[in-house]
């Protein structure tokens, strides 16, 4: 079966997808062209780069990419490739170039825009179309980036929304984030771990706000988690952060999904993180927020107590521990995350020492909760390579999500509502190979969705 | 919450020396290879009993890594943790543990290295570790334990750091102590 549009748009059904979408490394590389080819993708944080010269290497679907940082202060993304021969111009991880690119193996160099600066023995060019100012012979910048609070993000088409537009109503997580600071910054801070998943990059995604999976695939490590309160007779902040999955399913009904259009969106928080024993952190940087924003912006900023956000296509910021779980797919049965930990300009040190023991509990390769999940998506992508059956189930509460003005919202929190907005936008831009899908096409989505 | 202690002396550089018997290295190298011996037959309960009461297990995600306060690490865990890890690896919805990791620890280059401020023994080893579960994987790095000596002659974990190879890379689950 080739990938016309119209098979593609067969493989996406209100209340079901093709399990195809999940396995086919065809449909992998069309989606690293149609969507990671077109989307804001996030790429990092400013504070990733300081100095001119500072360098951090990423990738924006199957595209190796250099953010850098130039001499007028501003952030740049290039593709880590030199023009003479193709050899990568950075090795990957986070650097400082210095005042230009030079390539390792000829010495060609380059601005920290990429554009050409020199070659050696150039009267060797003579007579050839060589010329500085031809784009054949600099780096190449990918098409368009843009900022928002510090957040740095790339399309690799030159047409679609404005990285604003495209963010649309999850801007308010990245808002909220920032907020937390006293000052209204944040920065990447204490190190980021990778860990490698062996499924499909939409399986995590839609895990992310699945609340019907919680009690049932995390029962290991939220028993182990209550066990271990009962011996010690206390339930410090460590444990609490994996008792959560531990909720009834009446606890879960009651949350609140909201999906905003290109596939992104958050669910309301499990837990309140002052409810851990004899916890100050909260009431510290309450304290601090009241100096800098006055009692009652304080007490809304602190009360937007979201748990995993979406911004479909980059990952998953976590507003109240600081973390951005970052999802990079490396090919159509491989993903890996990568996870970022922020530190609150301003903020009391107990706030950033939560969000490493966040980091070290909840999203380490050591992790007792994640563990569990990587192994169904795995069992997923596995059970969906036989011939078992063909389709897979997004049933749940299927025509009661509410339409808002920027989105949808459940109406029952153990709604399959944020898999069918994510199927949406995929599909969207599946379908639209020429640019990035607009709000307009989104609130069709939506109602079709619905 | 006492992972956030700043005053534990998690470095590993000796500031006195240390003399021991033959017998007394001996059996030193004994208890690093029964600790090792104690995860390869996943006999967590008796591995839990070997540490002290505020004893730390680390393994940092940087090369040097200072300290496990103003960084990430692969594992930070106090008496709570190891036992939290325990109860979840041996309960019986442990998804990922089905099949169990199973691993083969050599421990090797034993050095006794002195004394820390607390007049605790500093001993170094290196470890090649093969784990499996469904993939097999090596991981190898320096060891090194900090022990506190008992009564009756044996030893207690004060501190255990392992320094991986490669640390700074990408990792499919760690589920179990290295």
């Amino acid at each position: 079966m080739s990938l016309t549009t119209e098979a593609l748009a067969a493989m996406v059904r209100d209340d079901s997808v093709h399990k195809r979408v999940y396995t086919d490394p065809e449909i992998f590389a069309l989606e690293m062209e149609r969507i990671y080819g077109q989307a804001w993708i996030y790429v990092g944080h400013e504070s990733q780069v300081k100095k001119t010269g500072d360098y951090h290497t990423t990738r924006i679907g199957d595209q190796d990419v250099i953010m850098v940082r130039a001499a007028d202060g501003k952030v740049h993304v290039v593709y880590n490739r030199c023009p003479h021969k193709g050899a990568k111009v950075v090795p990957d991880g986070d650097g400082c170039t210095g005042k230009f690119f030079r390539c390792p193996y000829h010495a060609w160099t380059f601005k920290l825009d990429g554009s050409h600066l020199s070659l050696p023995l150039k009267n060797g060019l003579e007579g050839t179309c060589y010329d500085p100012a031809n784009p054949d012979f600099s780096m190449k910048a990918v098409a368009r980036v843009d900022s928002y609070r510090g957040f740095v993000f790339a399309s690799q088409s030159a047409e679609g929304p404005d990285l604003k537009t495209f963010l649309g109503g999850v801007a308010s997580s990245i808002d909220n984030l920032c907020e937390r600071s006293p000052v209204g910054e944040v920065e990447v801070a204490g190190g980021t771990f990778r860990v490698m998943q062996k499924s499909n990059w939409k399986v995590f995604y839609e895990n992310l706000h699945d609340t019907m999976h919680a009690r049932v695939t995390h029962e290991s490590s939220f028993v182990a988690a209550r066990e271990e309160a009962k011996e010690i007779g206390e339930m410090p902040f460590e444990l609490l952060i994996m008792d959560g999955n531990g909720e009834p399913y009446e606890f879960w009904e009651k949350l609140e999904l909201r999906a905003y259009h290109n596939g992104h969106g958050y669910m309301e928080a499990i837990f309140d993180p002052a409810a851990a024993t004899r916890d100050p952190v909260s009431r510290e940087h309450f304290a601090v927020l009241t100096e800098a924003y006055g009692e009652e912006k304080a007490r809304q900023i602190m009360g937007m107590n979201r748990h995993n956000t979406i911004i479909y296509g980059s990952g998953s910021p976590h507003t109240v521990f600081q973390q951005f779980r970052v999802i990079r797919p490396i090919s159509v049965d491989r993903t890996m995350i990568e996870i970022q930990t922020f530190r609150l300009k301003g903020a009391p040190d107990a706030v950033f020492d939560r969000a490493l023991t966040y980091a070290n509990l909840i999203n380490s390769p050591s992790s007792n909760v994640m563990p569990d999940d990587v192994e169904v998506y795995k069992r997923c992508q596995e059970g969906n390579q036989t011939r078992g059956g063909d389709w897979v189930s997004l049933h749940r509460y299927l025509g009661t999500d509410k339409e808002t003005p920027d989105g949808m919202v459940s109406t029952n929190g153990t709604s399959e509502l944020p898999m069918r907005n994510q199927f949406a936008a995929w599909k969207q831009y599946m379908l639209n190979p020429a640019k990035t899908p607009t709000q307009a096409d989104n609130k069709e989505a939506d109602r079709a969705a619905a | 919450m006492q992972l956030l202690d700043r005053s534990f002396d998690v470095s590993t550089t000796p500031v006195a020396g240390a003399t021991l018997s033959l017998e007394a290295i001996r059996g030193v190298e004994q208890f690093l290879f029964r600790e090792a011996r104690l995860l390869d037959e996943r006999k967590f309960a008796e591995w839990l009993a070997l540490w002290t009461e505020d004893g730390r297990y680390w393994v940092p995600r940087f090369h040097d890594q200072a300290n496990p306060f103003e960084q990430i690490s692969l594992f930070w865990e106090d008496k709570m943790l190891r036992e939290v890890r325990v109860r979840r690896v041996e309960n019986a919805r442990n998804w990922s543990q089905q099949p169990l990791t199973r691993s083969a620890h050599l421990v090797g280059n034993i050095t006794i290295e002195g004394l820390d401020a607390a007049g605790h023994l500093i001993v170094r080893s290196t470890l090649q570790l093969t784990e499996w579960r469904i993939d097999q994987r090596q991981l190898a790095g320096s060891v090194f334990h900090k022990l506190a000596a008992t009564e009756d002659g044996g030893w207690k974990i004060v501190l255990k750091r392992v320094n991986l190879v490669n640390c700074d890379d990408v990792f499919a689950n760690l589920e179990v102590f290295i």
